[in-house]
C-alpha cells in the first residue's frame, strides 16, 4: 500500500515533534487494556493466593491499577489538542496546496468543466457530509490503525499466557469483523460518490431557491412549491439507493454474532475449565478474559479504516485535479524577453475558438489588432463572442486555431499567460468581489506589494471618493456585511471600486485596459463620466471597451463590429456610418427614437 | 428548553413516519446494548466464581451468557452506525424541503436584503443534518444514562459504598462541561476567520472568480491570506482545547483517586472474605464501563456549537416565516380585468436597516390599459416601486390600489397570478431551457407550443437554435449544462415573463440591460404591442423601468423619480417642453449622444 507512506509522510509534515508526541500518546493509549488486564491479573493473585490477612500485599498492583489508570486519562485526554493541530496543520497545507494548484492553472477552460469542480469539491477537505474526511484525519487514522495493531498484539500476548491457540482463535473473528465492517464501509463511500452529480444538482436547486434572482421570479409565478417539490425529489432520489444499502448492510451484521459468540464461548470456557482443572490460576483466567474480550472492541466500529479511505479520497482528488490542470496546461517558454513601450500590444490572427463539448464556432477566423494609446470599442449582437474574445485575450482559453500575437510578435502561448497577464488589466461582467477591505478590493488587482500612494491616486482616477467617504473605517472597511464593521455595497458602488482596481493595475505597470460591460447598469451621467475618465488613461495604456451603448461606444478612436465569429467593420464612429452597413444600422435604430419617437417599426429581416 | 423538546419529539416523529421499522429497531438496539453491558458485567463475575469454586458447569453456563452479550455489543456497536445515518437522512430529506418551504411561502421579499436572515438560513440549512441528529444524540444520552443507572445498582449490591462513585463521576462531568464551553467559546471567536479562510477558497477555486484572479495574479496573495486565516483558526481553536484538556484531566484525576479507592475497598473486603474474587472483577469492569458511559453522557448532552447555531436558527426562520405568513391578511380574489387602474396614495418605503427612503411620498395614478415607463437615475427607486406592486415589501406609509381595493387587502397568491414579470436581477433557473421558459406559467410547464411562442416573443429562437440539445438542454456549466451569456440569460427571463397570457400587470424592469440594439428594439417593437393588446383585452397596466431614454418615448405616461421622489409626470412631449425639467435634461444628455 504506497498510501501508508504518504499519510505518515503527511503526519510527519505536521510537525517532527507534535506528530511523535501524538504517535506516543496513541500507542500509549491503546495498551492500556493489556497493562490493565494484567493488573487486575497480578491483583487478583494477590487476593487468592494470600488469602485472608493480607491487604496489604494488594497495595502494590493497586497502586499500579491507579498508574495505569492515571496514564490512560492523562493520554486520552492530551493527545486530542494535539491530534487537532496535527490535522489542522495537514489540511492546511492541503487546503492551501487545492487553491495554489487551481488558481496557477493558466487557463480557465479545464476548471469550467464539471469534472474539476466535482474533484475540487472532493479534495477540499471541508466536509459537507459525513462521509467525507480530510487528509489529516486520514494521517491519524492510519497511526490509530498502526496503534490498533499493537495493541491488539500486547492483548494476544496476554491472551497467549493460558495457551496459544487461544490468539487465533479469538483474533481471527476478531478480524473478520473489522474486515465486514470495512467492505460495508467502502461500499457506502463508493456509492456516495457516485452520486456526487445529484448532490450538486441539489445543492444548486437550494441555492437557487434562496437567491434573490430566482426568489423573486418563484413569487410571481407563484412556482415556490414546484422547485421545493422538484428539491425533495432530489433529495429522494439520492438517498433511496443509499436507504437500500444501508438496509442491506444491516443485514448483514447479523452475522457478526455468529463470528463472535462461539469463539468467546471457546476460550472463556478453555480457561474456566483450566482453573477448575489446576491448570492455570484466577489470575491468569481474569487477565485472559479481560484481555481476550478488549480484542472484539479494540478495532472499535472500523470508523479509522473509513476515516482512512475517505481521507484519501481527498488526497487521490487533489492527485487527480494535479493531472487534469497538468495534462491540459501548456507550459510556457522560459525568460520573455525584455520589453519595450513602442509595440502594438495585440494582434489576433487567423483565431478561431470553440467552446470544449461544443461544436458552435464562436469565433471562426477572426483578425483584429489592438494598437497602444487608442481607446478601441468593440460591438457586436448578444452571442457574437465579445466576451469570448476578451477571455482570449486575457489568455484564460489558448484559441482552437490561429494565434494571438503581443508585444513585438510574440506568440501568447509562447510568452506564457502568466508573463502577458502582467501587462494587462481586465474588468470582467461578473467581476470578483472580496470580502476583504477596500483597500484589498482595489489592491488585488494587482500582484505584489500594495503601493499606498498609487492607491489613492487610482482612487482619484476613477472618482471612488464619494464611495470612501461613506465607509466608516475607510479604506480599511471590509467589503462585506458578513464581516466585523464591513458594509455592503450597492452594484454600483462595486462598479466603482472594481474600475478603481483596473486603474490601480494600470497605475501599476498594466499597458493595456480592457472592460466588458463596465457600465451596463449606471445611469446616463455615470456612464457618461466613467466614460470620460476611461478616455483620459488611453494615452498611458490602450483601452479595449464592450458596449452595446453605441452612444457612448461612437466616442471610441475606433469601432470593430463582431459578426459571425471575425471582425466585419472596423473604423471611426464617421467612418462607419458613412459606410452604411451593420453598425450604421444598428445605431441608426438607437438613435432613430431620439430623432423621430418611437414609432417608426422596422421589420426584423432588416435587423438580423 | 421546551421548543427543543417539541423540536425532537417532532423529528422522532417524523422519523417514525418514515422509517417506521429503523425507528423501532434503534429504540430496540439501545435497549439491548443496556441489557448486554449489564449482562457481562454479571456473567464475568459468575464465571470467576464459579471458576474458584470448581463448578464447571455454572461458569458453562455463565460463559455463554458473556458470549452472547460480547457478540451482540460487538454487533451493537456496528448496527447503531448505520441505522443512525438511515434514520438522518430520512428526516434530513423533510426537514431540508420542509425549510425551504418556509422561506418559499413567506410573501415579501425582505429577507433576502436581511444578511440575519441569510445567516440564520446558512446556519440552519447547512447544518440540517446535524439538527436532524440532535434527537438520536438525546436518546443515545438517554441510555448512557439509563446504563449508568443499571451499572451503579449492580455495584450497590456489591457494597453501598460504591454508590459514592457517582458523586466522584460527577466532578469531571462538570470539569468537561467547563472544557467544552471554552472550546465553544474559540469556536465562537474565530467562526469568521474561518468563514473568511472559506471564501478564499472557494474563490480561488471556482470558475466565475477564476478569471479576475488570473489575470491579476491575484492567485499567490489569495492563497497566502487563506493559509493565514487558517493558521490563525487552527492555533487559537488548538489553545483553547489544550487548556480545556488540562481542565478535563483535573476531573479525571479525582475520578480516579475514587475510582482507585472504591477499588481498594472491594479488595479489602474479598480479603477479608466478604465478597468474592468476581465482585472485583466485576467493579473493574462495571467502572471503567461507568467511564465511557458517563463520557457518553457528557458528550452527547454537551451538543456542538455547530449544532446549537443550527436549531437555533431553525428556530428562528420558523418563527420569522411564521411572523410574515401572520402578517398576510389579504383575502379579497384580483380582478379579471382592470376598470379604473391602479393608484399610489403617499406611498413611502425604506428598505429595512437602511434610513433612506427609497420611496419618498408617491401619488399617481396609473389609469387602467396604461403603458408607464418610470424613468430615472441609479438608485432613484425605480425597483423598488414596481416591486411595491409585485407585494414584495409593503409600504411604510400609505397605499397603492388596485381599482379602488387597497392592494394589502388583496390575495398574493392570486393578485400575482394575474401579473407578470421581468426584473433587472432576474433568476438564473439551472434547469432545462423549456422548464426555465414553462416556469413563467405552471400550468403550461410542459406545453412546447405555448413555450415556442414565448420564445418568439422574447426574441430567443437564435438561442434555442445554438443549444445542442434545443429547447431540452439543461443550462448552467456546473451540472454540466451549456452556459448562456447576460443576454441570453435575460431572453430566457423575457420569455419566461411573457408565457402568462392575460396579466393585468406587466412588469419589464431593464429588460433589455445586456442586449444589443437591434434585440433590444425588436423587443421593445413587439412588447409595446403586446401592451396595448393586453389593454384592449383586460385593461391591463404595462410598466416599464428603464434609464434608456431612447426606449421610453412612446409610453403613455413617463413618470421620472429622483431620489425617491416622482418629480416629474406625463408623456414624452408635455415632459420635453418642460423647461429645465429633469427628463427634458436627462434626455438631452442621450439624444445628443446619438445626433449625427
Amino acid at each position: 500500500m504506497g498510501n501508508t507512506p504518504r499519510l505518515l509522510g503527511l503526519l510527519w509534515s505536521a510537525g517532527k515533534g507534535i506528530a511523535a508526541a501524538v504517535t506516543v500518546m496513541r500507542l500509549t493509549q491503546r495498551m492500556i487494556p493489556a497493562a490493565t488486564a494484567m493488573v487486575v491479573g497480578l491483583l487478583m493473585s494477590r487476593l487468592t493466593v494470600h488469602g485472608t490477612k493480607s491487604f496489604s500485599t494488594m497495595l502494590v498492583p493497586l497502586a499500579a491499577f491507579g498508574a495505569v489508570l492515571f496514564v490512560s486519562h492523562a493520554a486520552e485526554t492530551f493527545v486530542e489538542p494535539l491530534a487537532y493541530l496535527t490535522q489542522q496543520r495537514i489540511d492546511g497545507a492541503h487546503r492551501v496546496a487545492v487553491t495554489r494548484l487551481v488558481a496557477s492553472s493558466p487557463t480557465v477552460d479545464v476548471l469550467e468543466r464539471p469534472e474539476a469542480q466535482q474533484l475540487i469539491r472532493q479534495a477540499k477537505a471541508d466536509p459537507d457530509d459525513y462521509t467525507q474526511r480530510t487528509p489529516g484525519q486520514a494521517a491519524l487514522a492510519e497511526l490509530d490503525q498502526a496503534a490498533d495493531a499493537a495493541g491488539a498484539a500486547a492483548a494476544c500476548l496476554v491472551v497467549a499466557q493460558f495457551s496459544w491457540w487461544l490468539v487465533p482463535l479469538l483474533l481471527i473473528p476478531s478480524l473478520a469483523c473489522v474486515r465486514l465492517r470495512y467492505r460495508q464501509r467502502l461500499e457506502s463511500v463508493m456509492l456516495w460518490r457516485a452520486q456526487l452529480g445529484e448532490l450538486l444538482r441539489a445543492d444548486r436547486w437550494q441555492e437557487m431557491l434562496t437567491s434573490g434572482g430566482v426568489g423573486k421570479d418563484l413569487r410571481v409565478f407563484g412556482f415556490g412549491d414546484w422547485a421545493v417539490r422538484r428539491l425533495s425529489r432530489l433529495h429522494v432520489a439520492r438517498s433511496e439507493p443509499m436507504f437500500a444499502l444501508w438496509k442491506r448492510h444491516i443485514r448483514g451484521q447479523l452475522w457478526i454474532p455468529l463470528l463472535v459468540a462461539p469463539s468467546l464461548l471457546l476460550a472463556i470456557t478453555a480457561v474456566a475449565a483450566g482453573t477448575v482443572n489446576g491448570h492455570g490460576s484466577i489470575a491468569t483466567e481474569t487477565a485472559v478474559l479481560a484481555a481476550g474480550a478488549s480484542l472484539f472492541t479494540m478495532f472499535g466500529s472500523g470508523d479509522s479504516a473509513l476515516t482512512r479511505l475517505s481521507g484519501l479520497e481527498a488526497l487521490t482528488a487533489y492527485d487527480e485535479l494535479a493531472g487534469l490542470f497538468g495534462k491540459h496546461t501548456r507550459h510556457p517558454l522560459p525568460a520573455a524577453p525584455a520589453r519595450t513601450r513602442s509595440y502594438s500590444p495585440v494582434r489576433f490572427e487567423q483565431v478561431g475558438f470553440t467552446y470544449p463539448g461544443t461544436t458552435h464556432a464562436v469565433l471562426d477566423g477572426l483578425d483584429l489588432e489592438i494598437r497602444s494609446g487608442e481607446l478601441l470599442a468593440i460591438v457586436g449582437l448578444n452571442g457574437a463572442g465579445k466576451s469570448t474574445l476578451i477571455k482570449l485575450l486575457a489568455g484564460l482559453y489558448d484559441p482552437t486555431s490561429g494565434r494571438i500575437l503581443v508585444g513585438e510578435g510574440q506568440d501568447l502561448s509562447e510568452l506564457g499567460a502568466e508573463a502577458w497577464r502582467e501587462r494587462i488589466s481586465v474588468v470582467f461582467q461578473d467581476f470578483v468581489k472580496y470580502q476583504l477591505s477596500a483597500a484589498d478590493n482595489v489592491t488585488l488587482g494587482r500582484p505584489g506589494v500594495p503601493d499606498p500612494a498609487v492607491l489613492e491616486a487610482a482612487a482619484q482616477d476613477a472618482g471612488l471618493q464619494p464611495v470612501l467617504d461613506r465607509l466608516p473605517d475607510g479604506w480599511e472597511t471590509p467589503l462585506a456585511r458578513s464581516r466585523t464593521g464591513g458594509v455592503d455595497l450597492s452594484g454600483g458602488q462595486w462598479q466603482q471600486v472594481v474600475l478603481t482596481r483596473a486603474l490601480y493595475a494600470l497605475r501599476t505597470g498594466a499597458e493595456l485596459l480592457v472592460l466588458d460591460e463596465p457600465t451596463a447598469h449606471l445611469d446616463v451621467r455615470t456612464e457618461f463620466e466613467v466614460f470620460r475618465r476611461l478616455a483620459e488613461q488611453r494615452n498611458a495604456a490602450g483601452v479595449v471597451l464592450i458596449s452595446h451603448r453605441l452612444s457612448t461606444v461612437r466616442q471610441a478612436d475606433r469601432i470593430v463590429l463582431l459578426d459571425g465569429g471575425r471582425i466585419t467593420e472596423s473604423g471611426s464612429h464617421d467612418e462607419l456610418v458613412a459606410l452604411g452597413g451593420s453598425y450604421a444600422r444598428m445605431f441608426a435604430i438607437q438613435a432613430e427614437r431620439f430623432q423621430h419617437g418611437h414609432r417608426h417599426a422596422i421589420e426584423e429581416d432588416e435587423l438580423l | 428548553m421546551r421548543r427543543y423538546l417539541a423540536l425532537w419529539y417532532e423529528l422522532l416523529r417524523i422519523s417514525w413516519r418514515r422509517a417506521p421499522a429503523a425507528t423501532a429497531a434503534m429504540i430496540g438496539v439501545c435497549a439491548l446494548t443496556i441489557a448486554a453491558a449489564a449482562g457481562i458485567a454479571l456473567s464475568l463475575r459468575a464465571v470467576i466464581d464459579a471458576s474458584a469454586h470448581g463448578t464447571l458447569g455454572t461458569a458453562v453456563a455463565a460463559a455463554c451468557v458473556a458470549a452472547v452479550c460480547y457478540g451482540v455489543t460487538v454487533t451493537l456497536q456496528q448496527t447503531t452506525w448505520d441505522l443512525f445515518q438511515l434514520l438522518l437522512d430520512k428526516t434530513n430529506g423533510e426537514l431540508r424541503p420542509q425549510i425551504h418551504g418556509w422561506i418559499a411561502g413567506i410573501e415579501g421579499l425582505d429577507h433576502m436584503e436581511r444578511t440575519d436572515f441569510l445567516d440564520r438560513l446558512e446556519g440552519a440549512r447547512d447544518h440540517s443534518w446535524q439538527i436532524c441528529m440532535s434527537p438520536w444524540q438525546l436518546v443515545m444520552a438517554v441510555r448512557s444514562g439509563l446504563q449508568l443507572g443499571l451499572m451503579l445498582l449492580i455495584l450497590g449490591a456489591v457494597s453501598p459504598w460504591l454508590l459514592f462513585l457517582l458523586l466522584f463521576a460527577a466532578v469531571p462531568l462538570w470539569f468537561d462541561h467547563r472544557g467544552k464551553q471554552a472550546v465553544l467559546d474559540a469556536e465562537t471567536a474565530t467562526a469568521e476567520a474561518f468563514r473568511l479562510q472559506r471564501h478564499l477558497f472557494q474563490l480561488g477555486t471556482r470558475a466565475d472568480s477564476g478569471k479576475d484572479i488570473r489575470v491579476a495574479g491575484a492567485g499567490e496573495e489569495l492563497v497566502r491570506r487563506q493559509a493565514a486565516a487558517w493558521d490563525e483558526v487552527a492555533h487559537l481553536r488548538y489553545r483553547a482545547r489544550m487548556r480545556a484538556a488540562g481542565s478535563k484531566f483535573g476531573g479525571w484525576a479525582v475520578f480516579a483517586c475514587g475510582y482507585v479507592g472504591t477499588l481498594a475497598l472491594v479488595a479489602y473486603q474479598a480479603a477479608h472474605g466478604r465478597g468474592t474474587a468476581g465482585d472485583v472483577v466485576m467493579a473493574v469492569t462495571v467502572a471503567s464501563g461507568l467511564r465511557q458511559t458517563v463520557q457518553q453522557v457528557v458528550g452527547r448532552t454537551e451538543s456542538t456549537l455547530a449544532t446549537r447555531t443550527a436549531i437555533e436558527s431553525y428556530f428562528w426562520l420558523r418563527a420569522y416565516a411564521a411572523a410574515e405568513t401572520a402578517r398576510t391578511v389579504g383575502t379579497i380574489p384580483a380582478p379579471s380585468r382592470l376598470d379604473q387602474g391602479i393608484a399610489f396614495e403617499h406611498v413611502s418605503y425604506s428598505y429595512p436597516g437602511t434610513d433612506r427612503l427609497a420611496l419618498d411620498d408617491v401619488s399617481v395614478r396609473i389609469p387602467a390599459g396604461t403603458v408607464v415607463a418610470i424613468v430615472g437615475e441609479y438608485g432613484s427607486g425605480k425597483t423598488t416601486l414596481v416591486k411595491l406592486l409585485a407585494k414584495f415589501y409593503r409600504p411604510d406609509e400609505g397605499r397603492i390600489t388596485v381599482d379602488g381595493t387597497d392592494l394589502a387587502d388583496l390575495d398574493t397568491a392570486d393578485w400575482r397570478s394575474h401579473i407578470s414579470a421581468a426584473f433587472q436581477d432576474f433568476g438564473r433557473l439551472e434547469t432545462t431551457f423549456a422548464e426555465g421558459v414553462g416556469l413563467g406559467d405552471l400550468p403550461h410547464l410542459t406545453d412546447h407550443e405555448r413555450i415556442a411562442r414565448a420564445v418568439r416573443e422574447a426574441d430567443a429562437t437564435d438561442i434555442v437554435k445554438c443549444l445542442p440539445q434545443g429547447m431540452d438542454t439543461q443550462l448552467g456549466r456546473e451540472l454540466g449544462g451549456v452556459d448562456l451569456s447576460e443576454g441570453q440569460w435575460q431572453r430566457v427571463a423575457l420569455a419566461r415573463a411573457v408565457m402568462r397570457g392575460e396579466p393585468l400587470l406587466f412588469v419589464l424592469d431593464e429588460p433589455t440591460a445586456s442586449l444589443d440594439a437591434p434585440s433590444e428594439h425588436a423587443i421593445f417593437e413587439r412588447q409595446m404591442g403586446r401592451a396595448r393588446q393586453l389593454a384592449k383585452s383586460t385593461g391591463a397596466v404595462t410598466v416599464i423601468v428603464s434609464h434608456r431614454f431612447s426606449t421610453v418615448t412612446g409610453a403613455d405616461l413617463i413618470l421620472v423619480l429622483d431620489r425617491g421622489r416622482l418629480v416629474e409626470s406625463g408623456t414624452h412631449a408635455e415632459l420635453s417642453a418642460l423647461n429645465g425639467g429633469r427628463y427634458a435634461d436627462l434626455y438631452g444628455i442621450q439624444a445628443a449622444a446619438y445626433s449625427t
